[in-house]
C-alpha cells in the first residue's frame, strides 16, 4: 500500500514508470498552443451548421430551404432530398450489411433533435443564421418519450445479459431479512468542454478529417466505408481532444454530413455542433431503472440478490446501459439472478459515458447494501467486509488481484470512519445535518492489442509514434516514461507523436484499456530498439564497443556503456554518430505470433472484435475502489454539499501517480455531479430535452468540490497488463453516487432512490 | 458578405486589422479570423468560461462580446501572457506543476481567469478561490489542482518569486 | 445572430434618438442581449453601443443613499466599499450572481432589463408558442417542465420567473430607476405579466436607464441577501430573499423590516404581508416562520415548481432569523 503524498516535482527517483512527471503536453495546453479539431488552419474553408428536428417522431414532409438558400453567403442546403451517396459502415465489432445506403439526414424522424438538414455558407455567422431560416414540415406520430411513457412497455429481455447462479428467488423468499427497492438514474450527458465537430478536406479521393477522436483507426474505417474508398485514403487527425468520456469514439451522422458536403462542394468544410445540439447529436447515458431484492441472515450474511433492470434505448439501435454489470461482482452471494431489459423510446441512441453499466449498476447495489445495513443495524463497512468476495462468483475464477479489502480498510482509516455514529440524523455541524456514506466501485480489465513505433534519432533523442490518443488521460506522458525507462534516457529526451490514423495502429481509448494496451506495445518496440542499438554497438566495425569483448551493454541516464563500468561510455548521439546512423526504427505490436497479418491488424485496430474481457483467461481481472463521503445537508432548503471525500483505489501499478490521481478525482467529481445535479429534463409532450445547455444542465463548479483525497492501494498485476497496471479512467466514478445517497440518508433519514438528489426531494 | 466593418484590434500588444460583420463576436474573430485559437469555445452562451480573456486587464467572456465593442481596448489572450522571452507566466507554470488540467480545453480560460482572480485580490483562501473560479467549468474535474495552482501562484505573486524560477521547474 | 449594424453613441441623447427606430436596441454589457440574439429571441437591426459614454458609470454613496450610474458594472458595485457598508444585501445580490467574468461585463442598467431564463422562451425555433416573445401565441411552459417557473404573480398567459438578483434587493429598499429626468420606484418599474407578458417594464421606446438611486435606511444597512440554488455557484436562484431589519432602541423590537423574494415570481417580489406581521414585534423563531409563510400567499404551483412554495418561506425565514441573530 502506498498513500500518495503529493510530491513537488516529477523525477526518476520513483523509477521512470511510476514517477510523478508533469504532463509532456503541459506547455502546449497552458499557452494556447495545443490545436484542437476546429482550430486547424485550413484554407478556403466553408462552414456547415446543422438543422435538427423539432418533433420526436414522424416524417419530414417537406423542407423549404428557399429563404436559407437566398441568404447571404449560403452555398448549399442539404436535406433529406439529397442522396449523399453514402453506405452504411460497420458497427463497433466490424459487422456490416452489404451495400446498404446510409442517409445521415433521414426522412423518418425518430427523436427530437435529430439532424435533418445542414446549411453551408462562407462564414460561421451566415451559416448559423441561414440554418434558422430552413422551414421543415412534418407529419407527426405519437412518440414514446421515456421509460415511464405508458406506451413504453416492459421492454425486451436481453438474454446475453442475464446472469445467475443458485436459486435466487427461493433463497430470497427464505431469507430472514429481506429488502426490496427500485432505483433510477436519468439521462446524463458527457458535456465535454470541447463541443463536438470536425474539419474535413478532400484531395481527390483522399480525405483528411480533423475530429476529436478517442479512436483514430476505428473512425478512419468508418469514413472509408461510408464513402466506399480504401481505408488508407482516410486520415483522422486528433492530437488533442477536449474531453471525450466515451462520446468521441465514433463518427456520427453529422460527421458524415460534413464530409459529404465537402465532397459535393469541392471545398473544405468545418462543422461545429452547437452546445445545445450536442445533447442530441449523439447519445449520453441512457435513463435506467432497477429493482433490487436482497436476502440476508440477521447477522448480515448475504443469501440472495435478485436484480431486475431496464434501460432506454433508441428506436434505431440497441444500446444497453447494463444495470446488472456490477451486481454479480462486488459481494460473496450464494444465489444471484440479474436480468436487463431494453426499452426503445424516441431518443437519440444512447452511448457510452464513463463506466457504462457499472455506474448505474453500482448506484443500485451500493444503495441497497446500505439499506440492508440499516435494516439489520450493522455498520455498512462491516457489512461489506463480512460479505467480501474471495473469488469471482460469476465466472468461478480467482481474482488476478483484488485489493478492495485494503481499499475499504485504508479508506476507512484515513476518513476516520470509526468515529461515525450509525443512527441516521445523529451527526450535526451547527444547523447542518452531517452524513457519511460508502460506495464501492469496480471496472473490468479489458485487453487489446496495439502497435507502436520507436525511433532513435542521430541526436540521441527518441520518438514514440502511435495512432493512440490522449484526451487528458496522459498518454503522451506515460509513453515517454515507458520508452525512457526501456531506453535508459531521461523522459525529456523522448518526444511522443499521437492521434493520427496514419500512424501505427491502436485500440480505442475506451473501457480504460488504452494505457495497458499501448504501454505494452511501446515497451515491446522500445525493447526491440534497445536490442538493435546494443547489437549495433557491439558489432558495428566503427563502434568503440566492438573490441571491448563485452557481450552486452547497459544504457542509463542517456549513456551507453559496458556493464561493469570499464571501457567507453558514450551518449546515444555519440554512438549513433560513431556507427554512422541517423535513425534506428522499430515497429512492434502486441498481437500474438501467427495472428499478425494485415487482416488481423485491421480487425484489431479498427474494430472491437478482438478485445478480451476480464475473464477471457484463467483469472478474473478488475479495478476496484471504495469511496468515503461526507455530506452536509441544510434540511430547510434540501441542499446537499459534499464536504469531504476519501477514495482508495486498486488499479494495479500506477504509471504516473500525478496523472492517475487527476483522473480519479475527475471521475469522482463527475460522480458528484451525477449524484446531485445532472439530469436531462424531458418535456413529455414533445419528447425533447429542454435543459440542453450548460446553464440548465448543471455540472459541478469549482465551488461544489471539496478537497478529494485519493489513495492507491493497488499492487502490480502483470496478468492484467505488461507493466502491471489496471484501468484507471472509469472506475473512479463508480460508487460515488451511492456513497452520496448513503451519506444523505445517514444525514437526514431520507433515502433518495432516484438521481439526482435535488433539493425538492429533501424538503 | 453583407455589411462588413473594418476593425483594428489591440491584441496582446499588437494591432490586428480585420474586416468582419458587426455581429462577429470577439471569440469568433480571434478563432476564425485571427488564428488566435488559444481562446476556446465551450458553449457560446456565457455558461462555461472557456472563452475568458482580458479586456483592459479585466476578465470577460469573449463569446458575449462583439469584436466591434472592444476596438480601442486592450485585449489579452492566453497567447499573450507569457513573458517576451517565452518564459511561462507563473500561473501557467503552476498549472503544469499542479496538474491543473487534463484535456486542456478549459485551461486557457481557467488561466486567464486565474490571472485576473489573483490580480483582483480574490485568491485569499481556498474557499474564495473556489467561488471566484466558479465561472470556469472543467468537466475533466481538475478543480482541486486548479485551486492549488492559483493558491501557489497567488503566494508567489505576494512574495515576488520571479516567474522564471517557476518556469524552469515546468 | 441576425445581421445588424453597430454604432457607438456619442451621447445619451444620440443613443436615445437612435433607439426610437423600430429595430434599434441599446447595447451595454451584451450578456443578455447577445445571448438572446444568438438564441434568435431578439433580432435587432441596429445595436447602439452605450458602453463608451462617459459619466454613466459613476457611483456615489453618502448619508442619503447611493446613486449608481447605469453603466457601472455588477462587479464594481459588488466590490464598492460604500455599497457593501450601507447596502450589504445589494452588494451580496450582485456578488452571488452569474460569474466573475459576467459581472465584469454586465451593467446595472442591463441587469435590470435581463430577461427570463424560461427554456421555452429561449428556443423560438422549437417552441413557437410563447406569449412573451410573440403575444397571443400561447405559453409552451404551462403543462411542460416548470421546475424553474414562477409560483407568484403568474397569469394564464405567462409563468416565467424574473431571474435577476439585484432587483430583488432594490425592491426591498425602495430604490428608484432613473431614466433621465423621469424617476420611477423600482416596484412600479416592473409589471406583472397579466395578458401582456411581452410588456415587462414601464420603460418607453427611446428611454434610457441612466442610473439607480437607493435611499439610505437603517434596514438597508442591516441587511442580507440569501440565495438558494442547486449548484453552489454560477446559477440563478431556486429561491432567494433580501431582508433588512431596523430594531428599536431596545435592540429587540422590530421598527422596520423589508422582505423581498427572488427566483419565485414573475417580477421582483416585495413581501409586505411578512413585514406587516413582524413590525413592532420581538422576533422569535416560531413567529418568524409563521410570518414568512405569508410571503407565498396566493402562490400557484404548475407541477415541477411546487417545491418553491415550500422553499421560499424557509429562505425568507432564515434570512430574517439571521438578521435577528436567531439563526
Ligand atoms: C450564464 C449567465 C448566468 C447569469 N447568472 C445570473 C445570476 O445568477 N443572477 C443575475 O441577476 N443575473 C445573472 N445573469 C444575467 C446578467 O446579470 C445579465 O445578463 C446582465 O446583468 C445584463 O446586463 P448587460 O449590461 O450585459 O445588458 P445587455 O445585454 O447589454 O442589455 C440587456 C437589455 O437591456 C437594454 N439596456 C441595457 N442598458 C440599458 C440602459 N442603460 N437603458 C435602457 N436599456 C438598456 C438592452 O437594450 C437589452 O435589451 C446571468 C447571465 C448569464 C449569461
Ligand atoms: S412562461 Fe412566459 S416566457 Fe415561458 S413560454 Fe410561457 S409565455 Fe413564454
Ligand atoms: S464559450 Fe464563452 S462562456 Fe462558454
Ligand atoms: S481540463 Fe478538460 S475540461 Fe478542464
Amino acid at each position: 500500500m502506498t498513500i500518495m503524498e503529493t510530491r513537488k516535482h516529477g523525477d526518476a527517483a520513483d523509477g521512470m514508470v511510476g514517477g510523478r512527471f508533469s504532463r509532456l503536453d503541459g506547455k502546449l495546453k497552458t499557452t494556447g498552443g495545443a490545436t484542437y479539431a476546429l482550430e486547424q488552419p485550413v484554407k478556403n474553408l466553408v462552414h456547415a451548421v446543422l438543422v435538427q428536428s423539432t418533433i420526436a417522431a414522424g416524417r419530414v414532409v417537406a423542407v423549404d430551404a428557399g429563404k436559407a438558400k437566398a441568404a447571404p453567403g449560403v452555398l448549399s442546403v442539404f436535406t433529406p432530398e439529397d442522396d449523399l451517396g453514402l453506405l452504411v459502415a460497420s458497427d463497433w465489432f466490424g459487422n456490416r450489411p452489404d451495400n446498404q445506403p446510409f442517409h445521415p439526414l433521414p426522412r423518418e424522424v425518430s427523436f427530437n433533435g435529430q439532424a435533418i438538414a445542414a446549411v453551408v455558407a462562407e462564414t460561421l455567422e451566415q451559416a448559423t443564421e441561414a440554418a434558422k431560416l430552413v422551414k421543415v414540415s412534418y407529419e407527426e406520430t405519437q412518440p414514446v418519450t421515456g421509460l415511464d411513457d405508458p406506451n413504453a412497455g416492459e421492454g425486451r429481455l436481453v438474454d446475453m445479459l442475464s446472469v445467475g447462479w443458485g436459486d435466487a428467488e427461493a433463497a430470497y423468499a427464505a431469507a430472514d431479512i429481506r429488502i426490496e427497492a427500485e432505483y433510477r438514474t436519468p439521462r446524463e450527458y458527457h458535456v465535454p468542454i470541447e463541443p463536438h465537430g470536425l474539419t474535413v478536406k478532400w484531395e481527390g479521393d483522399f480525405l483528411t478529417v480533423w475530429e476529436p477522436s478517442q479512436w483514430t483507426h476505428g473512425m478512419a474505417r468508418t469514413y472509408a466505408e461510408w464513402f466506399n474508398i480504401p481505408a488508407d485514403n482516410v486520415r483522422i487527425v486528433s492530437p488533442f481532444i477536449g474531453g471525450g468520456f466515451g462520446s468521441k469514439a465514433m463518427g456520427y451522422t453529422y460527421s458524415a454530413v460534413a464530409a459529404a458536403a465537402a465532397r459535393k462542394l469541392g471545398r473544405p468544410v468545418k462543422l461545429a455542433v452547437t452546445r445545445p445540439q450536442t445533447f442530441t447529436a449523439y447519445g449520453g447515458r441512457a435513463a435506467t431503472r432497477q429493482t433490487i431484492r436482497i436476502g440476508a441472515t440477521k447477522d448480515g450474511v448475504l443469501q440472495a440478490i435478485v436484480h431486475r433492470g431496464a434501460s432506454e434505448t433508441s428506436v434505431l439501435a440497441d444500446f444497453p446501459e447494463q444495470t446488472g454489470a456490477a451486481t454479480p461482482l462486488l459481494y460473496a452471494v450464494p444465489n444471484l439472478s440479474t436480468q436487463h431489459r431494453l426499452v426503445p423510446v424516441n431518443t437519440v441512441t444512447p452511448g457510452a459515458l464513463r463506466a457504462p453499466g457499472k455506474n448505474p449498476s453500482a448506484f443500485g447495489l451500493e444503495s441497497a447494501i446500505e439499506e440492508l445495513s440499516y435494516a439489520i443495524g450493522m455498520d455498512p463497512l462491516e457489512l461489506r467486509l463480512r460479505n467480501y468476495a474471495d473469488h469471482d462468483y460469476q465466472s468461478g475464477k480467482p481474482w488476478s488481484t483484488r485489493q478492495l479489502r485494503e481499499a475499504l480498510t485504508v479508506g476507512a482509516e484515513v476518513f476516520g470512519w470509526s468515529k461515525r455514529s450509525h443512527e441516521p440524523r445523529s451527526m450535526r455541524d451547527g444547523r447542518q445535518l452531517v452524513g457519511w456514506g460508502i460506495g464501492c466501485g469496480t471496472f473490468p480489465v479489458l485487453k487489446a492489442a496495439s502497435e507502436a513505433l520507436i525511433r532513435i534519432l542521430g541526436d540521441g533523442s527518441v520518438e514514440v509514434v502511435s495512432g493512440a490518443i490522449d484526451m487528458g488521460q496522459g498518454t503522451y506522458t506515460i509513453l515517454a516514461q515507458t520508452a525512457a525507462e526501456v531506453l535508459g534516457v531521461p523522459a525529456e529526451q523522448v518526444d511522443v507523436k499521437l492521434g493520427d490514423s496514419s500512424l501505427p495502429g491502436a485500440t480505442v481509448a475506451g473501457g480504460s484499456m488504452l494505457a495497458g494496451a499501448i504501454t505494452g506495445a511501446v515497451h515491446k518496440a522500445a525493447t526491440a530498439a534497445r536490442d538493435e542499438l546494443i547489437g549495433l554497438a557491439l558489432n558495428d566495425s566503427n563502434s568503440p564497443f566492438r573490441d571491448t569483448g563485452a557481450n552486452t551493454l547497459v544504457i542509463a541516464d542517456g549513456r551507453i556503456s559496458v556493464p561493469r563500468g570499464e571501457g567507453p561510455s558514450l551518449t546515444l548521439a555519440e554512438l549513433m554518430s560513431a556507427i554512422g546512423r541517423d535513425r534506428i526504427e522499430t515497429q512492434r505490436n502486441t498481437l500474438p505470433e501467427g495472428a499478425n497479418g494485415p487482416e488481423d491488424h485491421k480487425r484489431s485496430w479498427t474494430t472491437m472484435a478482438n478485445i478480451e474481457g476480464p475473464t477471457a483467461g484463467d483469472l478474473s481481472m478488475h479495478s476496484w475502489c471504495a469511496h468515503f463521503v461526507e455530506v452536509k445537508v441544510d434540511e430547510d432548503f434540501g441542499t446537499v454539499r459534499v464536504s469531504r471525500v476519501v477514495s482508495a483505489f486498486d488499479c494495479g501499478r500506477i504509471y504516473n501517480p500525478k496523472l492517475a490521481e487527476s483522473q480519479w478525482r475527475g471521475g469522482i467529481i463527475m460522480g458528484i455531479g451525477q449524484a446531485l445535479l445532472e439530469e436531462g429534463l424531458i418535456d413529455e409532450r414533445f419528447g425533447r430535452v429542454i435543459n440542453n445547455n450548460m446553464g440548465d444542465y448543471l455540472v459541478p463548479t469549482n465551488a461544489d468540490i471539496p478537497h478529494i483525497q485519493v489513495i492507491s492501494v493497488g499492487i502490480p498485476d502483470h496478468d492484467a497488463s505488461v507493466l502491471g497496471g489496471k484501468g484507471v479512467g472509469e472506475v473512479g466514478i463508480v460508487g460515488v453516487a451511492p456513497a452520496i445517497a448513503n451519506a444523505v440518508f445517514h444525514a437526514t433519514g431520507k433515502r433518495v432512490r432516484d438521481l439526482p438528489i435535488t433539493l425538492e426531494k429533501l424538503i | 458578405m453583407t455589411r462588413t466593418i473594418h476593425l483594428s484590434l489591440d491584441i496582446n500588444g499588437k494591432q490586428h486589422e480585420l474586416d468582419v460583420e458587426p455581429r462577429v463576436t470577439l471569440l469568433d474573430a480571434l478563432r476564425e479570423s485571427l488564428a488566435l485559437t488559444g481562446t476556446k469555445k465551450g458553449c457560446d452562451q456565457g455558461q462555461c468560461g472557456a472563452c475568458t480573456c482580458h479586456v483592459d486587464g479585466k476578465r470577460v467572456l469573449s463569446c458575449l462580446t462583439l469584436a466591434a465593442q472592444v476596438e480601442g481596448r486592450q485585449i489579452t489572450t492566453i497567447e499573450g501572457i507569457a513573458a517576451e522571452g517565452g518564459d511561462l507566466h507563473p500561473v501557467q507554470a503552476a498549472f503544469i506543476e499542479n496538474d491543473a488540467f487534463q484535456c486542456g480545453y478549459c485551461t486557457p480560460g481557467q488561466i486567464m481567469s486565474a490571472v485576473a482572480c489573483i490580480r483582483e485580490g480574490h485568491a485569499g483562501s481556498e474557499e474564495e478561490i473556489r467561488e471566484y473560479m466558479s465561472g470556469n467549468l472543467c468537466r475533466c474535474g481538475a478543480y482541486n489542482s486548479i485551486v492549488a495552482a492559483v493558491r501557489e501562484a497567488a503566494e508567489m505573486a505576494a512574495t515576488g518569486v520571479a516567474a522564471k524560477d517557476k518556469a524552469e521547474v515546468a | 445572430m441576425r445581421d445588424f449594424s453597430y454604432f457607438r453613441a456619442a451621447s445619451t441623447e444620440e443613443a436615445s434618438r437612435a433607439t426610437l427606430d423600430a429595430g434599434a436596441m441599446l447595447l451595454a454589457g451584451g450578456t443578455t442581449l447577445l445571448d438572446l440574439a444568438k438564441c434568435g429571441v431578439t433580432e435587432p437591426d441596429t445595436l447602439v453601443d452605450i458602453t463608451h459614454l462617459a459619466g454613466l458609470g459613476d457611483m456615489t454613496v453618502d448619508a442619503n443613499g447611493a446613486t449608481i450610474g447605469a453603466l457601472a458594472k455588477m462587479g464594481e458595485v459588488a466590490d464598492h466599499p460604500g455599497v457593501k457598508a450601507a447596502f450589504p444585501a445589494v452588494a451580496q445580490s450582485l456578488s452571488l450572481a452569474a460569474s466573475a467574468q459576467l459581472r465584469n461585463m454586465a451593467t446595472i442598467g442591463g441587469n435590470l432589463l435581463q430577461r427570463t431564463r424560461c427554456s421555452y422562451f429561449r428556443e423560438p425555433g422549437v417552441f413557437p408558442a410563447c406569449n412573451k416573445r410573440n403575444p397571443g401565441s400561447g405559453c409552451s411552459a404551462i403543462g411542460g417542465v416548470t421546475r424553474n417557473h414562477a409560483v407568484l404573480g403568474t397569469s394564464r398567459a405567462c409563468i416565467a420567473v424574473n431571474p435577476g438578483d439585484l432587483a430583488v434587493a432594490l425592491v426591498a429598499f425602495d430604490a428608484y430607476v432613473e431614466m433621465g429626468r423621469r424617476r420611477v420606484a423600482i416596484e412600479d418599474f416592473y409589471m406583472l405579466p397579466g395578458e401582456t407578458p411581452d410588456w415587462e417594464t414601464v420603460l418607453k421606446k427611446g428611454e434610457i436607464i441612466t442610473g439607480i438611486a437607493i435611499p439610505a435606511s437603517p434596514a438597508a444597512k442591516n441587511s442580507t441577501y440569501l440565495k438558494v440554488r442547486d449548484r453552489q455557484s454560477y446559477e440563478f436562484a431556486a429561491a432567494s430573499a433580501a431582508v433588512g431589519i431596523e430594531f428599536e432602541a431596545d435592540g429587540k423590537t422590530v421598527r422596520d423590516i423589508r422582505v423581498a423574494l427572488g427566483g419565485v415570481a414573475t417580477r421582483p417580489w416585495r413581501a409586505r404581508a411578512v413585514e406587516q406581521s413582524l413590525i413592532g414585534t420581538v422576533l422569535n423563531v416560531e413567529a418568524v416562520e409563521k410570518a414568512s409563510r405569508l410571503s407565498v400567499e396566493g402562490a400557484v404551483s404548475h407541477g415541477g415548481n411546487r417545491y418553491k412554495i415550500e422553499l421560499a418561506p424557509r429562505v425568507v425565514a432564515r434570512a430574517i432569523l439571521t438578521m435577528g441573530g436567531l439563526a
